[in-house]
């Protein structure tokens, strides 16, 4: 059981990888990784979010909206926790962290619709993942983000100090960087039989 | 039961759940914000130059308003006409809560 808990997580952070693998919350892995503080900052909302909307969504969705039967009503649930939970955590930050949540600016309200949370999600009720293997997926998910948008970071704060070509430079760069690493990512793939 | 019911019953519920949650949350992370600090660093040049020894205009407007800053003409690249007058003129139009004047000289 803690095998398959810990090779679950695993399986969502590197080899599943949300971003490289998956192609989840591009936006924010684009949008805040100009700087690794920042980005670092953002990987850990999210994995708020995606951790605590998983937790609330998993028994929401099999103790209230099976029963009653209306499982398709299980989006615009989803959508309502995540929207809840991201309102919280811009309350939470605009009173202790002023500045970071200036720098976050538009990205912070645009977590509600990362897919990667809401994929999360959806993808754990979908599959018919019991609690634990979900709170698994939640975290090594989250996890992953956080760990792909760090680095990514550490990258682009060293583009911005090296030589690139000028028709490069800025965002074409980081793409390309960005491609790189999934093409590396992919060899995480077999990593658990 | 009706799904129908259903569905407009737990979305309802979980609706005010949530937004009780927020509105209690909303009271304990409260943040009075000043909206004059906001109209005053529209008012001065934002060059964010730090001449007024504070960190950028906005910095010096909330001081400013707080009625620290002392004298407008700390903002070098400010002029009397275009930026010293006008933010006297809406700091006396808007004094402070309890209805003192703005601590505030040119």
């Amino acid at each position: 059981m803690v095998v398959a808990f810990i090779l679950a997580i695993i399986n969502a952070m590197l080899i599943q990888n949300v971003v490289l693998y998956r192609f989840y919350g591009i936006c924010p892995f684009l949008g805040v990784s100009k700087k690794s503080n920042e980005a670092l900052s953002m990987g850990l909302a999210v994995i708020f979010v995606i951790v605590i909307a998983s937790a609330i969504c998993w028994p929401i969705y099999h103790y209230i909206l099976v029963p009653a039967n209306i499982a398709f009503m299980d989006t615009i649930t989803y959508i309502l926790v995540i929207a809840s939970l991201v309102q919280l955590i811009e309350m939470f930050l605009k009173k202790y962290s002023p500045s970071l949540y200036a720098s976050l600016g538009v990205y912070l309200p645009l977590i509600t619709t990362n897919c990667a949370v809401l994929g999360v999600a959806q993808g754990n009720t979908d599959t018919n993942l019991t609690f634990g293997m979900s709170m698994a997926n939640a975290i090594g998910t989250s996890v992953g983000f956080l760990i792909i948008i760090f680095a990514f970071s550490c990258i682009r704060v060293r583009l911005e100090a090296s030589n690139v070509p000028k028709c490069l430079k800025g965002i074409p760069i980081a793409l390309i960087t960005a491609a790189l690493m999934s093409l590396a990512f992919v060899g995480f793939t077999g990593l658990i039989k | 039961m009706l799904p129908i019911l259903w569905a407009f019953i737990v979305l309802a519920g979980l609706g005010l759940l949530f937004g009780f949650g927020l509105a209690i949350a909303n009271k304990i992370f409260y943040v009075k914000e000043d909206n004059r600090i906001e109209e005053v660093a529209k008012m001065l040049p934002n060059a964010n130059c730090g001449s007024c020894g504070y960190a950028g205009c906005k910095g010096f407007a909330a001081a400013i308003v707080k009625g620290e800053a002392g004298n407008l003409s700390k903002c070098r690249p400010g002029k009397l006409e275009t930026t010293y007058n006008p933010i006297l003129e809406y700091l006396k139009d808007h004094p402070n809560d309890d209805g003192t004047p703005v601590n505030i000289k040119i």
